[in-house]
């Protein structure tokens, strides 16, 4: 569906792309992570066609580029921060749904369906809208479009926490049919979304596979973190982090902080449990994005396999 | 898949927006105002008396029109970009060129509607009062030319800047260089320098305020008084008939112009980069 060789994109002397390539299949749900200035951005202006760049892109066969109508046809869009047209909401929903002749009760079903009904927010301004209706009001109309690429740069950056897991619930129920790409620096955010990881430092493709592979390449995973009373505190740190197969275990805030492959993750549950002490909340996080990028960088730590 | 709704737009913020009924506003009234004090010099003049009332049309139009359709015209583009929503329109499947035409397009009509809706409360009182609708007539479609003419600079302007401010800024300049300056220092500048009469003469025909005066002048006075010296010797040289054609020409050209290079730049941008405006990407 998506198919790049050799992409490459410069501002000046700042190489922003770098010899990038790589093939997103039909369907596919792929991430693009990165630091804030890796290059997510460009590589999805240059599928737009909102810049020039080296080397060559194509979407369903057709050539993407500043003059690829037919590449923009076949891309539902929402940018990193929304821009704020002065516009009502009705009059932007129109006014886009026209521009991509898209049928308008599509687009108002849509909407609706996001939580977002024109009867009661069609005449609000867009820049009197909160970030997450103006957020649901982009995603709707990129799913109106019923473009077979959806392109999602960033779309929780602006978002606050319960905005932000509401919008990812939002995103699970996109078309299985839609090939997706959404760029995030969030790793916990695109677990639940996406099959697929394409990591870029500074303009390079650092990694291409899949979220396990990630973590086998840095020697990381999702993390445990088991609540526990104090007086158990550090003893729960002790006995599980002298299990074999835990990587870590250290006292962190009101409980434990594991770190072992997530197919451990019940067995240290059990364990606890089976030593007598007590548990009480747990919950799973992914680890910072930083912390897996400099693995990922760093030679040395790099054992083998989907390493670029 | 068109970029035609933009032109609607355009016009919808025109009208939403104080500009267009300003616009209007100021030259029904300036128009009626100066048609009825030059009532008294008709009933001694004449049609002459008429003239001169359209004449002083002529020079409000001059000084207010450029001015009007600099304005908004700067911003079309540099507002967009400056906010980001130009991306996002180009990021429809539509072409740069068609976003381009729809901006300028929809611009175009609302300036223009806007000079055309007050010029035609001003024309009417006009006509009622005896004034010929001929030279009227011309008088507003020559405005509408030259209205043409400066959206075409300002949207030129505007797909090279990155801010409506910087792009406001700058078409502020070329209305003071072309109407302040075109019309009295550089014309004296070129005397002190004593330079040849025919670099004078290409001077006011290439500046389109000159070419609106000189046109509007050359059609409402049969006996070329006011055309001062620079448009006499252009009547000698070309002829009435002639240099009305020449300086309808010129206000077409900048119009046509104009238009082109903005188009151009603005579709090369994609090449060569956006104006920043301060939105990284990464």
């Amino acid at each position: 569906m998506i198919r790049a060789r050799g992409l490459g994109k410069r501002y000046g002397r700042s190489v922003v792309l770098e010899d990038l390539s790589f093939d997103v299949a039909r369907g596919e749900r792929v991430a693009v992570l990165g630091v804030n200035g890796a290059g997510k951005t460009t590589l999805f202006r240059c599928l737009l066609g909102l810049t020039a760049f080296d080397g060559s892109l194509e979407v369903d066969g057709e050539t993407a580029g500043p003059a690829g109508i037919e590449v923009r046809g076949r891309i539902g869009y929402v940018p990193q921060l929304p821009p704020i047209f002065d516009l009502p909401l009705a009059a932007f929903l129109d006014l886009v749904s026209d521009m991509r002749e898209i049928p308008r009760d599509r687009a108002v079903a849509c909407l609706e369906e996001l939580g977002l009904p024109l009867d009661a927010a069609g005449a609000k301004p867009l820049g009197e809208l909160s970030g997450g209706m103006l957020q649901k009001a982009y995603l709707a109309l990129a799913l109106a479009a019923e473009a077979p690429v959806l392109l999602l740069d960033e779309p929780t950056a602006s978002l606050d926490p319960g905005s932000r897991r509401e919008f990812v619930r939002l995103l699970s129920r996109i078309d299985p049919g839609t090939t997706l790409l959404l760029a995030s620096h969030r790793l916990e955010e695109i677990e639940p979304l996406t099959d697929r990881i394409l990591v870029l430092h500074q303009g390079r493709l650092a990694f291409d596979g899949r979220l396990p592979e990630l973590w086998a390449a840095t020697a990381m995973d999702v993390r445990l973190w088991v609540g526990t009373p104090v007086a158990e505190r550090a003893r729960a740190a002790f006995e599980i982090g002298a299990l074999p197969f835990v990587r870590r275990a250290e006292p962190n805030g009101a409980g434990v902080h594991v770190e072992a492959g997530s197919e451990w993750h019940l067995r240290v549950l059990l364990e606890l449990e089976g030593r007598g002490l007590s548990t009480g909340e747990f919950r799973t996080h992914a680890p910072a994005l930083e912390e897996v990028l400099e693995r990922l960088i760093r030679p040395a730590s790099a054992p083998t396999g989907a390493f670029r | 898949m068109s970029a035609r709704p933009l032109v609607r737009r355009e016009l919808h913020d025109a009208v939403r927006r104080w500009w267009f009924v300003a616009n209007a506003g100021v030259l029904a009234v300036a128009g009626a105002l100066l048609l009825l004090f030059g009532q008294n010099d008709a009933m001694l003049l004449g049609q002459r008396g008429y003239a001169r009332a359209l004449a002083g049309l002529m020079q409000l139009g001059l000084v207010f029109v450029p001015l009007t359709a600099l304005v908004p015209s700067a911003a079309a583009l540099a507002g967009e970009r400056e906010t980001g929503t130009l991306d996002y329109l180009l990021a429809q499947p539509v072409t740069r060129g068609s976003v381009y035409r729809a901006k300028w397009a929809g611009v175009t009509t609302a300036v223009v509607l806007s000079i055309l809706v007050g010029l035609s409360i001003t024309a009417a009182i006009a006509m009622l009062r005896g004034v010929p609708s001929g030279p009227t007539i011309a008088l507003v479609a020559c405005t509408a030319l030259l209205a043409v003419a400066f959206v075409s600079i300002g949207t030129w302007i505007s797909s090279l800047t990155a801010s409506r401010t910087r792009a406001t800024s700058f078409g502020l300049t070329v209305w003071v260089v072309l109407v302040g300056l075109g019309s009295l220092g550089v014309i004296t500048a070129f005397v002190r320098w004593g330079a040849p009469a025919w670099v004078l003469q290409a001077w006011s025909l290439a500046n389109p305020v000159e070419a609106y005066r000189m046109a509007s002048l050359a059609i409402l006075y049969p006996d070329l008084e006011m055309l001062g010296p620079v448009g006499a010797s252009l009547i000698g040289a070309l002829g009435r008939p002639g240099l009305v054609a020449a300086s309808l020409a010129s206000l077409a050209a900048w119009g046509a112009v104009g238009f082109a290079a903005g188009m151009t730049a603005f579709v090369r941008s994609a090449q060569s980069g956006e104006p920043r405006h301060g939105r990284a990407a990464s």
